[in-house]
């Protein structure tokens, strides 16, 4: 089916419903597997803020996660015949892109994500401007998101990337869970000490 | 006010935002942060952290999506090239494995009668029969794995 044909079924598209409706995600798994480009470019732009978000705050390097989302779309493009219509499309995205942060981490002679450490805070990034908000206002967002910011990244990765999918992404716990490869006891337990863990790292009064 | 019902009050906020507690425990907490503010503090500050959690921005590189865009077009592209010229070299090794079975009794004759002509021992007679059938394959996977390794280069 070409990009029209879901262009036309634009109510049912599995670019807008992706992982949502065993219909849909079987139809982009027939595109998957035909390797449609003009899918996987409507996929591409779909995804790009939420896929960019998760490997930005897991690797905290903005060059480092600018390469592995090009690498991530390259993956699904040569793995597509592999993605299961009964999973949701994003949790295999993020599946995928970990998996690549996890391949960079070894390269680093770290052996695993639970091992990377605090990323270098010169290659934090910042984040952008609030125009919409009055002055007075947009200092304290700013504040508030800054002091998150920086506590997210100080606390481990395994637990920061936990509290991303749960409360950035809202993925549901088996959603979690399958992108981990762990068992939901295990992404409770991160999920929890995480947020004690993000709790203790905010500056005292931030917040 | 007992430091366990403080301790589970505290259980009971990470439950909430974790997994969902039962309404009879969304009771019972809501009671217990009326009266006790150092938890009704707790339990602000937690639901503030998943609040600026959830809305800190990220800017994507403005042509992050295009560039990405125009590498998985390449790749396909590359793909497709890499995938029509495989199809090709099985057709070719078919047809080589094809003509290797129904010529080998000629070709065995042929090296018979140079064994003949040259007093050539049997045994280097035959060493040259398998080694007339084994190098263009030996080639042959050593062009493939050349190929498969320029391609994962690129």
């Amino acid at each position: 089916m070409s990009a029209q044909a879901f262009t036309f079924t634009a109510a049912r598209s599995p670019l807008l419903f992706a992982g949502h409706m065993t219909e849909d995600t079987q139809l982009l798994a027939a595109a998957l597997r035909r390797r449609d480009p003009d899918v996987l470019d409507r996929l591409i732009e779909q995804y790009q803020q939420r896929l960019y978000r998760y490997l930005l705050f897991l690797t905290g390097n903005a060059a480092l996660a600018e390469d592995l989302f090009q690498e991530t779309w390259v993956r699904v493009l040569e793995r597509g015949h592999q993605y299961n219509a009964k999973n949701k499309f994003e949790s295999w995205l993020f599946t995928i892109a970990r998996n690549l942060v996890i391949d960079v981490s070894r390269r680093k002679k770290i052996a695993s994500l639970e091992d990377m450490g605090a990323p270098d805070s010169e290659q934090s990034y910042d984040p952008p401007d609030h125009r919409s908000l009055s002055a007075l206002q947009m200092l304290v967002v700013r504040e508030n998101e800054k002091a998150v910011q920086l506590s997210l990244l100080k606390i481990a990765p395994y637990y920061r990337e936990v509290l991303l999918l749960r409360f950035h992404e809202e993925l549901p716990l088996e959603e979690i869970a399958s992108v981990l490869a762990a068992p939901i006891s295990t992404v409770k337990s991160r999920l929890y000490r995480g947020l004690e863990a993000l709790k203790s790292a905010l500056p005292a009064g931030a917040v | 006010m007992s430091e366990n019902l403080h301790t589970r009050a505290q259980k009971l906020l990470s439950g909430a935002m974790v997994e969902g507690i039962s309404a009879a425990d969304q009771i019972w907490l809501d009671m217990h942060l009326a009266e006790c503010t150092d938890c009704a503090r707790d339990a602000e500050v937690t639901r503030e952290l998943l609040g600026a959690l959830r809305s800190i921005p990220v800017d994507v590189p403005l042509d992050l999506a295009a560039r990405t865009q125009l590498r998985v077009r390449l790749r396909a592209q590359q793909a497709e090239k890499d995938s029509s010229s495989s199809a090709l070299l099985w057709i070719i090794t078919a047809a080589s494995w094809l003509l290797g079975i129904f010529s080998a009794p000629l070709v065995w004759r042929v090296f018979t009668w140079i064994g003949q002509r040259t007093n050539l021992p049997k045994p280097v007679l035959e060493l040259g029969f398998v080694l007339w059938w084994a190098v263009p394959a030996l080639i042959a996977v050593a062009v493939v794995l050349h190929q498969r390794a320029a391609s994962s280069r690129a």
